[in-house]
Order: C-alpha cells, then structure tokens, then sequence
C-alpha cells in the first residue's frame, strides 16, 4: 500500500509538473508573440532582435507565404567582434497575414560587444545588421502592481516589482499611465530607479485607471518600451469643503439672488406683460354696452345715440359718415318751366297729385316715419359729443335760407333752397352746429357738390315755415354719399307736390331725374 | 629639539645633561617612523565611497560624446600606431564567476591600458574640439580610479608595457579606441561599481 502511495504520488507530481511546464509554455508562447507583435510595429530594420534578459537573445523576420520557405533554406551567422562566426538554427512558425516568421534564439550571448548578425536564404544574403545587444532590452512588463489610496486628497500612491533582472535595477525607468476610469483625461508620468511613485494633483472622489511600462534608461543599457500593465483601478479620497469656499459661494448666491430679485420687482409689469399679456378690453371704445346692453352689440347699436355716426366708423376707419339731411320745401304747383337736365318735368298735375298722395299715405304708414323722427329726436337731445362728431364732419348740406313761394321751379328749391323747418320744429337742443346740417350752400349751376366741402346753415335766416318739409339722411363714407329720403311729420305738405331727391354721389350729376318719394 | 640652544659653533658648547643624551635615540627613531609613515607608498588616507553612479553615467555621456565627435573627423584623427585596449565584452556566465577582486583587477587593467591609448592619442589629434573632449576622457578615467578607491578595491599595479593576453586586443583607429572606451565604461566599469560590496551594505 505504501508503494501504490508513493506511485500515486509520483504520477501526481509528474502531472502537476507537465501542467505547470504547459502553462509556462502556453505563457511563453504568448509572451512570445506579444513581443513580436510588439517590435513588428517599432522596428523597421530586419532581423529584429530583443533581449528579454542578459544572457538571450532573439531575432526574427517574416516573409509571404509566397516567397517563404522551410526553415532549413535559412542559415542565421552571427560574429562577435574578435571572434569567429557561429550559426543558429531557425525556426519557422504561421504569422498573421499569411505570412510565415522565422526566428532564431541565442541562449548565451556577450554584452558590450557589437555583434554581426547575417541571415542567409540558400546561399544569398538576405539581412545583415550589427547591433550592441545591451541596447536591444525589451523586458517583461512589471508584475503586481498595487495602486493604494493616501492620507491627502488628490493623491494615490502606485508600487509594483521591477522585472526580475540583475545588474539592470539602476538602469530601469517606468512610465506610469493613470486616467479617470472611461475617459482619456490622463497623465504619463516617468520614474527612473524606483518601484513606487506617489501620483499628485488627481482629481477628489474620482476612479483613476492606472498602468505602467517599463524600459531601460539608455545609460549602459537600451531597449524597447514593454508592453502595459493590466490596468489596476482606484479611486481618490473624496474631496472635503473648503469653509471658506462655502461661506463665500453662499454669500455670491445670496447677492445673485438679492440682485434677481430687484430687477424682477423693478420690471414685474413689463414682464407679467410679456409672459402673460392682457387681453385687450375693447369696453372703452364701446361705451355703454357692457355696462348697459349686457354686450348685445345689435341692441347697443340700435340705442346709442351715436348710432348714426358712430356705426359707419366701425366699418369705415378713415373717415365718419356724416348724416346729411337734406331738406326741399315742397311747392303744390308744379314748375312751369321744364327742370333743366338736372330734373324732368312730371306728367300732368292731377295724376301727380294723385300719386303723391298715394305714395304720401303709403309712406305714413311705413315705420321709417317714426324711426327717422325718431334719429331726429334723438339727434336732438344726444349732447355735445355727439353733436360735435356731426359737426365734424366734412360733407353735409347747406340750404338756402331764401323764403321760396310755391312758384319757384322746384329745381331750384330741390337743389339749393330748401329750409330745415323741420330740425327747428322739434327742438333744437345741440348747439348751432346743429344748424348747420343739412344746409346744402347753393353751389354754381352745375350743381357738383364735393364731399370734402363744408356745407353752413345760417340758421338765423331760416324763417320758419309750414310743414311739408322732406328731408333725406345722407350718409357720407368718404368714397360715396348714400341719400335715404325722410319725411317729416307734416307729411300733409308735401302731398301737393312733387318731391324731388336727388342722387349725390360725390358730385351731384348734371342730370336729375325726379325720384318719385316711396312712402 | 625645542631645547637645543641656537648656538653658533664658535660659541661655548652647552652643558650637556644627562638626560639629554639618553632621549636623543628615542627622538630620532620616532622622526624617522613619521617620515616613513607618510611617504608609504600605495596607501591613501581612507576616502568615503561613492556609490552614487550618476557620476559614472556622466562619465559615460562624456564618452559617447567624445566618440561622436571622433566619427565626424576626417583628417588630423588618427592613431600613430595600434595600441592595446582591454576587452570589453561581458559574458555574465563568465562574469559572475569571477569574485571582486578579479573583477577590480580586470577592471584597473583595463583603465589603464584606456589611459595609455587615449594618451597616445591626444598627442595625434590636431583639432582643438577633439583635443577637449579626449583631455575630459583622460581625466574621466583617473577619476574612475578615483571612484574605485574610495570603494576600497585593491589597487594592483598596471600591466607592464606589451602586456597582451586573452582580456586585450589591437585597435588602430582612434574611433574603434573610442567605441572601445565607451563599451568598457559602459560594460565592465559599471558591472563593477553597481555591485561594489561597499554599496551594497547601505553605504553612501
């Protein structure tokens, strides 16, 4: 039993040793190619060499898989000074590319020598280089790196064990790489003969990423830069705050917030109106009719007293209509001499007369009778606003205040003698600009009458006469005059006669016809 | 002697004490140890060592720049005639079995045999700037030995002219004496004081 034991054992040891001998072959192995890779980028010059210690050394070159042949084609020389020549076998293996690499390691080499290195491919010279192998390290990076926080604040302190090489110790530098973790704010920071730094200036509470690289110093000894250091990951002490720098940063955020605050205080309107404007009120442009009509428009158009003058400034905004009356004494004879173009002469008497009549008593009856005494009445009492926006106006008609008999033509009282009895008749309580409407000033023969002329009224020559006034509201837009026949409440005058209106259209025609009156 | 009068000789000879006579022996035998004390040869007051190599690599630099200097000089630059120069190569398998001692001697041997050369040199060279830096080599070189002292490595005595083993060679250019100055130097020097004992218990 104690046999099969200690065979047990024996296998046992064996096997620990092949796996070891594996593993150390398999890091070999990448170690190898790691440095290859390495140098393939570095080093221009063919073969490339390194020392990994200070007793080997390795050379390679690659060649396509086209030109490549076996290991065998290949003879390695190299010479030291003083010396005689010496060959290495080569060795060949699969590169990356399709290519093949050849390679050849000295295992006892001489320092501080130059060294001729010829590589032969059957018989012809293909590479030749000499080199000083002291010059050509490149080492294994540094192993067990530990990377440790300190007692200060923005520091780390990073240590690790130099590559296990005699008589190098002196002569090794390190670059050490530390970064905040995810990002490529870093420093490089270089350390000559010595296997621990204190990292300064990191940034508080931060995650650094720290690495490290090693290479010989160039003195007695040269290399190639080694490959990096697994990176090794530590955070910073968290940064404390400074009373003072606090105390100071409340006191400017109390000053900002003290000096927002009064300027928002001095604007507050302009910016409540700017953020949050107001809805326009249109009330004080429309008097009464929120106070008093609820907001019925139609009704406070229909009742307020600046009805007629004010409605057209609502639809015309340059100019306000001026209501225009216009009044003709009406004459029962008829006018013995035709009516120059301006009027026609009417049929015979009796029929006129008759027809006045009928369109007299139709005309009673229609309600446009009580609502124009009605525009009267209430032009009448609205007070001087009112009356002064009609004052205002530029057209309105001037009559003549001549006391024309019945024998007059009635061209002529239709076109400029016309006395506004009626107006007085119902009580003036306007001012005399009142009188002044519906004066038409007798113009020349023409008749042309221009809206922009002011018409006047002398009222203190206007006898007051019998009834029988007609009289016609004029509405003045600016761009056209509209006549709307009225009649006073002694309608019983005008049935004798004819009334004749006339069309105004910013200039009186030439031609007027007698527009027999609609009642 | 502080008690002996200044008498001329035609004065009256003093009186002689007894006890003058008997300590006169004494006197002079202890003069004549002083004397000899010093004037004994290849034995230096002590000196502190100097393990800081910063001054070896600066010697080192001073080398290189002297041999740099030598590669650009076409005419005025050569040898007289080939001097020996030591080996510089270092096998480590060699190396390390050697002790110090040999070590040292190998490494004095050469030094001299560098000064010998770089001398013969300095007598060829014509141009003023090579001239420099080969007088900064020679005193580089007595200050190596310098440095070696204060080390307390034994001094041996140079090899005797001609001498020509397995650790010299021939040279005949003065830029290969140069490159040859650098690699030793470099190499064996270096080898040498980085791993005196000296330094090594914690000396300065």
């Amino acid at each position: 039993e104690k046999k099969m034991t200690n065979d047990h054992l024996k296998k046992l040891l064996v096997y620990c040793m092949l796996c070891c001998t594996q593993k150390i072959i398999v890091q070999g192995a990448q170690t190898f190619q790691t440095k290859v890779a390495l140098l393939r980028h570095v080093e221009p010059n063919n073969p490339k060499c390194f020392a990994e210690g200070i007793r080997d050394l390795t050379c390679f070159w690659e060649e396509d898989e086209e030109r490549a042949g076996s290991a065998k084609q290949y003879s390695f020389i190299y010479t030291y000074q003083n010396e005689n020549s010496s060959e290495c076998n080569v060795t060949a293996l699969p590169a990356a590319g399709g290519r093949i690499l050849y390679f050849c390691r000295l295992s006892q080499t001489q320092l501080f020598v130059p060294l001729d290195i010829q590589v032969f491919r059957d018989g012809l010279l293909i590479h030749n280089r000499r080199l000083h192998i002291e010059l050509f390290f490149l080492l294994d990076p540094p192993v067990n790196l530990t990377v440790k926080r300190t007692e200060k604040q923005g520091q780390l302190k990073a240590s690790w064990m130099p590559p296990p090489l005699k008589y190098l110790d002196d002569s090794m530098m390190y670059e050490v790489s530390y970064v905040i973790a995810g990002t490529q704010m870093g420093q490089v920071e270089e350390v000559r003969a010595s296997s621990e730094v204190i990292l300064l200036g990191l940034q508080p509470g931060a995650k650094y990423s720290v690495r490290i690289r090693v290479k010989l110093d160039g003195v007695s000894y040269n290399g190639y830069w080694s490959a990096w250091t697994d990176p090794v990951l530590m955070a910073t002490l968290p940064g404390d705050l400074d009373p003072l720098i606090v105390s100071l940063t409340l006191i400017i955020s109390l000053i900002l917030t003290l000096l927002s605050l009064t300027v928002l205080l001095s604007h507050r309107r302009f910016l409540l109106n700017k953020i949050w404007p107001v809805i326009p009120n249109p009330e004080s442009k429309f008097q009464g009719l929120f106070t008093v009509y609820g907001g019925d428009f139609e009704e406070w158009l229909g009742y307020s007293a600046g009805g007629l003058c004010l409605r057209p400034a609502y639809f015309y905004s340059e100019e306000l209509p001026a209501p225009l009356e216009v009044l003709s004494e009406v004459s029962l004879d008829l006018p013995s001499s035709p009516l120059p173009p301006k009027a026609k002469q009417a049929p015979g008497e009796d029929e006129k007369l008759k027809r006045i009549d009928s369109l007299m008593e139709r005309w009673r009856e229609t309600p446009h009778e009580h609502w124009l005494m009605d525009q009267l009445r209430v032009l009448h009492q609205l007070p001087g606003p009112q009356c002064s926006q009609l004052e205002s106006q530029d057209a309105y008609v001037t009559l003549n205040a001549q006391n024309h008999s019945g024998e007059e033509p009635l061209d002529d009282i239709l076109e400029e003698t016309l006395p506004l009895q009626a107006l007085f008749a119902s009580g003036r309580t306007c001012s005399e600009s009142h009188s002044d409407l519906g004066s038409l000033q007798q113009s020349s023969g023409s008749g042309r009458l221009s809206t922009q002329s002011s018409f006047e009224y002398p009222n203190h020559t206007w006898p007051p006469k019998g009834p029988g006034y007609t009289y016609m509201a004029v509405a003045d837009s600016g761009v056209s005059m509209d006549y709307s026949p009225m009649s006073s409440s002694r309608i019983d005058y005008m049935g004798k006669g004819v009334i004749y209106t006339n069309e105004y259209r910013n200039e009186i025609p030439a031609h007027r016809q007698p527009i027999p009156f609609a009642f | 002697m502080g008690n002996r009068r200044a008498k001329g000789r035609n004065g009256e000879d003093p009186v002689r004490d007894y006890v003058d006579s008997d300590m006169e022996a004494p006197r002079l035998l202890t003069l004549l140890l002083m004397l000899l004390e010093w004037t004994r040869p290849g034995r230096a007051s002590p000196l502190r060592p100097i393990c800081d190599l910063r001054v070896l690599k600066h010697f080192i630099e001073e080398a290189k720049d002297a041999e740099a200097a030598m590669l650009t000089c076409k005419e005025g630059c050569g040898l007289p005639e080939p001097v020996t120069v030591p080996q510089t190569k270092v096998d480590f398998n060699v190396w390390e079995r050697k002790n110090a001692p040999e070590q040292a001697k190998e490494v004095q041997s050469g030094l001299w045999l560098l000064s010998q050369a770089v001398g013969s040199l300095r007598g060829s060279v014509t141009d003023a700037t090579l001239h420099s830096h080969i007088d900064n080599s020679l005193r580089n070189i007595f200050s190596i030995g310098q440095v070696l002292r204060s080390l307390n490595f034994q001094e041996y005595p140079p090899p005797g002219v001609g001498v020509s083993g397995a650790e010299t060679w021939r040279v005949s250019s003065a830029s290969e004496l140069l490159q040859v100055h650098v690699n030793f130097l470099r190499g064996k020097v270096h080898l040498l004081l980085s791993n005196a004992a000296v330094c090594q218990q914690g000396g300065s």
